[in-house]
């Protein structure tokens, strides 16, 4: 009584309850075996019902079994052979995670996924690239800002506000060459020259240096000139700084390549 | 050190044992003057280095925009002989150390496919007779 008391303390265990499934259908189907062997009809029998019920539940049970199956395994081997303190016996064992009857199964599917992606490129992602995922909206708007206030700041039109009220003296002769913007040599200047005195030799002027040289204003004098009154807008922090657009596209106009009239109009 | 108005300023001193040689970064600022000729900043450098002028191969001189800077680049062998050897031979050409050959490059492949008609010590003979051509 103690016994199986201590066996139901806790409910019935899935193992328990497969042990008494597989028993009471063993009587049962003993039973019927019993009437057939002694040539009465098991028509009507309430144990064939009975059969069946149990047949049910243990299909039921199986899959479940099927899933403890290796644990069970496990516990069961290290309790005959006695070793539980050797840790390494709980390891992995991956020979067991490959499905041996699965293969070829396996194999179209890999193949399927391998012509699906296919038809979708994805380039390798090699290069560094700087990551702003967790920069806030607001903080870059700020950023941005502060850039746009900086370039404001050293426009040609604020230096020379800078120039007439302030009592700085002026500077004359800055050297276009290598002392070219407003704060000294650009990047790249310094970087040639950084590299022409380390290695002792002279890089060839590139044909843009050497339009910049001919032309120094070719692009920039005309901007320079008429921005002047959004950059102190934004010294003032009133508008954010709008990106610069690219020249617009060309407009197409009536006719098309050939004289073909284009139905819509851009 | 000053002449007249330029000064001769020396950047990046480097002592170059591999090569037998000290380089440096170059720098003349002669406001007001055209660019300083090499010649004399090789007599500077030897004054100031206390060196032979003819140890001494300056070049790459550029004069930034704007006048009265200009930067280049000076070399002091330890001797001439070692100058000779690892300088590149246009800079001892201006030195009149090397003279390069005056065969034009037309000239030697016209004189090599004469040589390839012939054999043996005749080549020779093709090379130098008909050069005076």
């Amino acid at each position: 009584m103690e016994y199986i008391s201590i066996m139901f303390m806790q409910g019935l265990s899935f193992l328990e309850l497969k042990y008494h499934t597989l028993l009471s259908y063993l009587i049962n189907l003993s039973h019927v075996v019993l009437r057939k062997v002694s040539g009465a009809s098991i028509y009507n029998e309430p144990c064939i019902d009975r059969l069946v019920e149990l047949r049910t539940v243990l299909e039921r049970l199986r899959p479940i079994d099927k899933r403890l199956k290796y644990q069970i395994d496990k516990l069961v081997k290290t309790a005959v052979t006695g070793e539980s303190s050797d840790a390494s016996s709980f390891r992995a064992n991956p020979d067991n995670m490959v499905s041996k009857l699965d293969e070829d199964a396996d194999e179209n599917e890999d193949e399927d996924a391998a012509t699906e992606k296919k038809s979708v490129y994805v380039p390798p992602k090699l290069a560094p690239v700087r990551y702003d995922g967790d920069e806030s909206a607001a903080s870059r708007q700020e950023k941005l800002l502060e850039r746009a206030k900086r370039r404001a700041l050293s426009s040609a039109m604020v230096r020379e506000l800078r120039e007439e009220f302030l009592d700085a003296p002026t500077e004359l002769g800055s050297r276009v060459d290598s002392g070219a913007g407003p704060s000294g040599p650009s990047k790249e200047d310094r970087e040639r020259q950084e590299y022409e005195e380390t290695y002792f030799t002279r890089l060839p002027e590139t044909k843009d240096k050497r339009k910049k040289r001919k032309l120094p204003t070719i692009g920039s004098l005309a901007n320079e000139l008429t921005n002047f009154e959004s950059d102190f807008r934004v010294l003032e922090g009133e508008v954010m700084p709008t990106k610069k657009r690219k020249s617009s596209k060309k407009p197409t106009g009536k006719k098309g390549k050939k004289g073909f009239k284009k139905r819509k109009s851009r | 050190m000053t002449e007249g108005t330029a000064t001769i300023r020396t950047r990046k001193f480097m002592s170059n044992r591999l090569l037998n040689r000290k380089q440096m970064v170059v720098d003349v600022i002669h406001p007001g003057q055209a660019s300083i000729a090499k010649t004399v900043i090789r007599e500077k450098l030897a004054k100031m280095y206390k060196a032979p002028a003819d140890t001494i191969f300056v070049f790459g001189f550029k004069t930034a925009f704007g006048g009265g800077k200009t930067t280049g680049f000076g070399l002091i062998y330890d001797t001439l002989d070692f100058a000779k050897k690892f300088e590149p031979k246009y800079r001892l050409a201006r030195h009149g150390l090397y003279e390069r050959p005056k065969t034009t490059r037309k000239q030697r492949k016209e004189r090599k496919n004469r040589m390839k008609k012939v054999r043996g010590t005749k080549k020779t003979k093709v090379g130098a007779a008909a050069a005076k051509k």
